[in-house]
């Protein structure tokens, strides 16, 4: 029991006296504030002016009879909390032992509340008998709430003693379930209501998520739970739980806030407007340092805040023990240790014991792994005891291919976003990538971003994996893409990196975030190629963004876009981070009208590239720049390069770095030697076959057939030629037998033979004899080949466009078929989504484009060649 | 006071924005479009798929303003969208016979 801040005055008050006092002091207390700023000083001297008034008050209003004897004025809720904010209604509690006293003396009741009034206080007074508490009242849980935090202000004690010893603690665990669904209830309809999230532009600060009544509802869960073990009041005895050192900070900067909201506006309004906000940042409401804030800083400070207290509320009410159990819930509730770790699952919550270790930094790490993959939670405890533990975690910090493994998995998990926030919330992210402690919670403060940098990033991953289960058409249309990014585990981590320069104000950010992804990619020990991925991402993220606001529709536009993307994996990469980005800059940032625009430039653009690659040529004599960055790193044969590069398409040297081309160049100078290079490089989960000759007939269907000969599965590959005849051939492709894994000697023999093929020197027949066939066995794809002419997209070329059913030795077919009718590949572009091949090639045939009849005598051989029942190597 | 509706291209919106502020209008409603005049839509293949546009993307803007405005900003407007090619849009104008300013109930011009 709180005892009286002070003696009950012995002479009598007027009504017009006490008016006059709390006039006086109320302006004394904005005085205060406005030299102080301290808001927890204020609420509190609120408080006790309202105990004094209410003390001397009691006496008018019970016309002289004692009030001790009547009844107990309480003070419930915030008041009975002593957070009496200066526009906040006075919640006060008239407990009378009967019914039949409370009856009997409603009058003084109404008295105390006219004469309350009177005074300038807005009383919000309820009266009620002992026996009316000991219940819960349906539909009114919050009346019991504010009972948790009664107060004896005036009159009879015993009264007050009786509802705090003995009335509550047998209501709350008689009542449990319905008291604790009912709280749960009423806290997830009204976290509903503010869109479940704290980001809010102009948030109300008591009542929006992570605001003060979460605050408060933290504290009446602590209550519960603590009468609930220990059978009485907090405080009553010595095992009361101290608050935690986040929440009290927090609850100062509402506090301060609140009272600063309530100056300002002269009532009860707590909506932080973004003038508000202004002058609070300039006053810094809350902050530590005096002077003038950034609205966008303070905004940050509030957000900072609002997110301990809301996670720390959201997992309290996921953890509220229940009653009674359904089979299901007594399964889950099950302790199972998660193997390798500390931890253990219990109530599909991740929890630790006390006790437990914790000193091995890489089984927490793994922890997060797992909550990516599956989407458990941390219990309070876990996230504490692994906050604990930092200093010790610091020391043992991971780097290079351990840290990536780590960041991979849970990148790739369909919880990433979930597991990130969790990682950010105890600092554990900032510990792996310290580059992102300059957006935690930063605020790009406009009209239309809803989200802080940090938590936007989590909702683009999120808008990834979310791809996983398309429901619109359009959201149908960006998963195709997806199943189709060769490394999304570099595409999400350029997006998690994507936007730390905004951090860095007054500056380009894709740039700054450029400069701080290169810090971790060195951490990391990726590969150049690694580098380049993510890189060019982070630095073109907004490019398509910008191509939107012109004329999608224009060849031009579409032109210079896809100049400046280059490959259709980064396209495709391009696309599907615009689309994760606009979607999580708020909940309806991405209309259906930007999504179709943003599918209409993809399509374009694919179709643009696809259809371009021989007309923009290269040559030595318009672009001498690249001409030189090449020659730069040749050492030898130099006069050699120019006949090399002229009239190598633009799109290889767009998708090939300088020094990939240097090596093909290299490569090239000995064909006259060896006939043909071939250059052989494992990649994650694919090979990489880069050959460069001269070129033949049935060059490409050779090497094509001896790679499925081999058992090898093309995923992807371009054949590329220069004006001098020397192609440079990539092939994409899977191991099926995992031939070349379990025996890395056959390498080399691979390479032989692959070179043998393509310069002649070795028969393919023998080899497509001695191979196994129909490897892949049927395919699982239902669906007509088709074929597609385009004689208008290029000037030199007719472009063939076939989408068939993939099978093993289908490249060789077509590639066979084109062949027998003279057709001679100038470049191809092979792919495949699924199990769909689509794969375009120019043709020509003897130098000119294929004229009608030609197209359709060779239809006839496509088609032949992309019947399954031809599904052979031969 | 009269009201103007003007279909633009949505590349010519940050132009035509700058351009109504310039002369002198306040505030400005935006909504995104889709649809076609005599500029019919067009059909791109993609993967074997057909994409048929036949409903282009266009920005529509809502602008009330007295009535001494409306030629300075149906001339911003046409100065600011125009490209001489077919797709640049319409503008359409017609009376408005009141405006109320929710806030404060104020009537009128004044309201705009």
């Amino acid at each position: 029991m709180h005892p009286p801040s002070e003696s009950s005055p012995s002479s009598p008050a007027s009504i017009d006296d006490l008016r006059a006092l709390y006039a006086k002091e109320s302006i004394a207390l904005e005085q205060s504030f406005a030299r102080t700023s301290d808001g927890v000083a204020a609420i509190r001297r609120r408080s006790t002016l309202v105990d004094t008034l209410v003390r001397r008050m009691l006496p008018l209003a019970s016309h002289g009879k004692d009030a001790a004897e009547l009844m107990a004025a309480i003070a419930v809720g915030g008041y009975g909390r002593k957070e009496l904010f200066p526009y906040s209604d006075v919640d006060i509690l008239y407990l009378f032992a009967t019914p039949a006293a409370e009856e009997a003396h409603k009058q003084v009741v109404r008295n105390a509340n006219q004469i309350m009034w009177d005074i300038g206080l807005r009383a919000s007074p309820v009266s009620r008998a002992v026996k009316e508490c000991e219940r819960l009242q349906t539909g009114n849980v919050e009346f019991t709430l504010s009972l948790l935090d009664a107060r004896f202000v005036a009159g009879n004690e015993a009264l007050a003693r009786q509802l705090q010893s003995q009335v509550l603690p047998a209501l709350i665990p008689r009542e449990w379930t319905r008291l604790t669904e009912d709280v749960a209830e009423l806290a997830r309809s009204r976290h509903k209501k503010y869109g479940d999230t704290i980001f809010q532009l102009e948030p109300n600060i008591k009542e929006s998520p992570g605001g003060l009544r979460d605050h408060n509802l933290a504290h009446w869960l602590q209550t519960f739970l603590h009468i609930r073990e220990h059978g009485g009041m907090p405080g009553s005895n010595a095992a009361a739980t101290p608050p935690r050192e986040d929440a009290e900070a927090a609850f100062e900067f509402i506090a301060d806030a609140r009272c600063f909201l309530h100056f300002r506006n002269k009532r009860d309004d707590n909506v932080l407007s973004w003038n508000a906000q202004d002058e609070a940042a300039a006053q810094s409401i809350g902050l530590e340092t005096a002077g003038t804030a950034d609205p966008a800083y303070w905004m940050r400070t509030y957000y900072r805040h609002a997110r301990a207290v809301y996670r720390r509320v959201t997992l309290m009410l996921d953890a509220l023990p229940a009653t009674r159990l359904s089979f299901y819930k007594t399964i889950r509730r099950r302790r199972s240790p998660i193997p390798g770790t500390d931890f253990f699952l219990e109530d599909g919550r991740i929890d630790v014991d006390d006790n437990a270790p914790l000193s091995d930094a890489d089984s927490i790490l793994r922890l997060f792994c797992i909550i990516a993959v599956q989407g458990h939670s941390l219990s309070q405890r876990a996230e504490d005891r692994i906050a604990e533990v930092f200093p010790m975690l610091d020391l043992h910090m991971p780097e290079g291919p351990f840290l990536w493994n780590v960041l991979r998995e849970i990148l790739l998990g369909p919880h990433a976003a979930h597991a990130l926030r969790s990682m950010h919330a105890i600092g554990i992210l900032e510990m792996l990538i310290p580059e992102f402690h300059g957006i935690d919670a930063l605020v790009v403060r406009d009209s239309y971003h809803r989200y802080t940098v940090d938590e936007h990033t989590f909702v683009a991953i999120h808008n990834i994996h979310l791809l996983r289960q398309p429901s619109s058409e359009w959201e149908h249309r960006f998963a195709s893409l997806v199943k189709d990014v060769d490394r999304l585990d570099l595409f999400l981590l350029a997006i998690l990196m994507h936007d730390t320069g905004k951090a860095r104000r007054n500056a380009d950010h894709t740039l700054q975030s450029v400069e701080l992804a290169d810090g971790l990619l060195a951490r990391l020990d990726f590969d150049p190629e690694e580098r380049q991925t993510v890189r060019r991402l982070i630095r073109n993220h907004l490019e398509m963004s910008s191509t939107l606001r012109r004329d999608i529709f224009d060849p031009e536009t579409v032109r210079s876009f896809a100049e400046k993307t280059g490959s259709q994996m980064y396209l495709r990469m391009l696309t599907l981070m615009t689309y994760a980005d606009i979607k999580a800059v708020h909940p309806d940032a991405l209309t259906p009208w930007k999504a179709e625009n943003l599918w209409q430039l993809y399509i374009a653009t694919s179709n643009y590239m696809d259809r371009s690659v021989d007309e923009e040529r290269f040559h030595v004599k318009s672009d001498a720049a690249l001409h030189r960055s090449i020659a730069s790193l040749v050492s030898k044969q130099n006069d050699r390069l120019a006949n090399f590069l002229d009239g190598l398409p633009q799109r290889y040297l767009q998708t090939r770095r300088p020094d990939m081309i240097r090596d093909h160049f290299e490569m090239s100078l000995g064909i006259v030697e060896h006939g043909a290079r071939v250059v052989l490089r494992p990649m994650r989960q694919l090979y990489e076959l880069t050959l460069v000759t001269q070129d033949r007939p049935k060059l490409f269907a050779d090497v094509a057939g001896a790679l499925s000969a081999w058992g090898m599965n093309i995923i992807k590959a371009d054949a590329f030629s220069n004006d001098a005849g020397t192609v440079v051939d990539t092939f994409l492709f899977t191991d099926i037998y995992k031939t070349l894994e379990l025996n890395p000697t056959e390498m080399e023999r691979f390479q032989k033979s692959i070179e043998g093929i393509a310069s002649l020197r070795t028969a393919i027949e023998p080899l497509l004899r001695s191979r196994r066939q129909g490897a892949n066995g049927a395919n699982k794809v239902k669906m007509e080949p088709r074929i597609e002419y385009d004689n208008e997209s290029s000037t030199h070329s007719t472009l063939l466009q076939i989408m068939a059913p993939d099978a093993p030795g289908l490249l060789r077919r077509l590639a066979l078929a084109f062949a027998e009718n003279d057709c001679n590949i100038k470049v191809a572009l092979i792919d495949t989504e699924g199990e769909v091949a689509v794969d375009v090639f120019y043709l020509d045939r003897n130098g000119e484009k294929l004229d009608g009849e030609m197209q359709h005598l060779l239809a006839g051989s496509v088609y032949e060649a992309m019947d399954p029942a031809f599904s052979t190597l031969a | 006071m009269q009201k103007i509706e003007a279909i633009i291209q949505p590349s010519k919106l940050d132009a035509v924005k700058d351009a109504v502020l310039e002369a002198g209008v306040d505030g400005i409603t935006i909504l995104e479009a889709r649809g076609h005049g005599r500029q019919k839509g067009h059909t791109e293949f993609y993967r074997g798929r057909e994409y048929t546009v036949d409903l282009l993307p266009k920005i529509k803007l809502e602008i009330v303003v007295g009535d001494e405005l409306v030629d300075k900003v149906v001339d911003a407007i046409v100065g600011a969208a125009r490209t001489g090619k077919i797709g640049d849009g319409k503008i359409f104008i017609s009376p408005i016979a009141e405006a109320i300013r929710i806030r404060n109930d104020e009537r009128g011009p004044t309201a705009l």
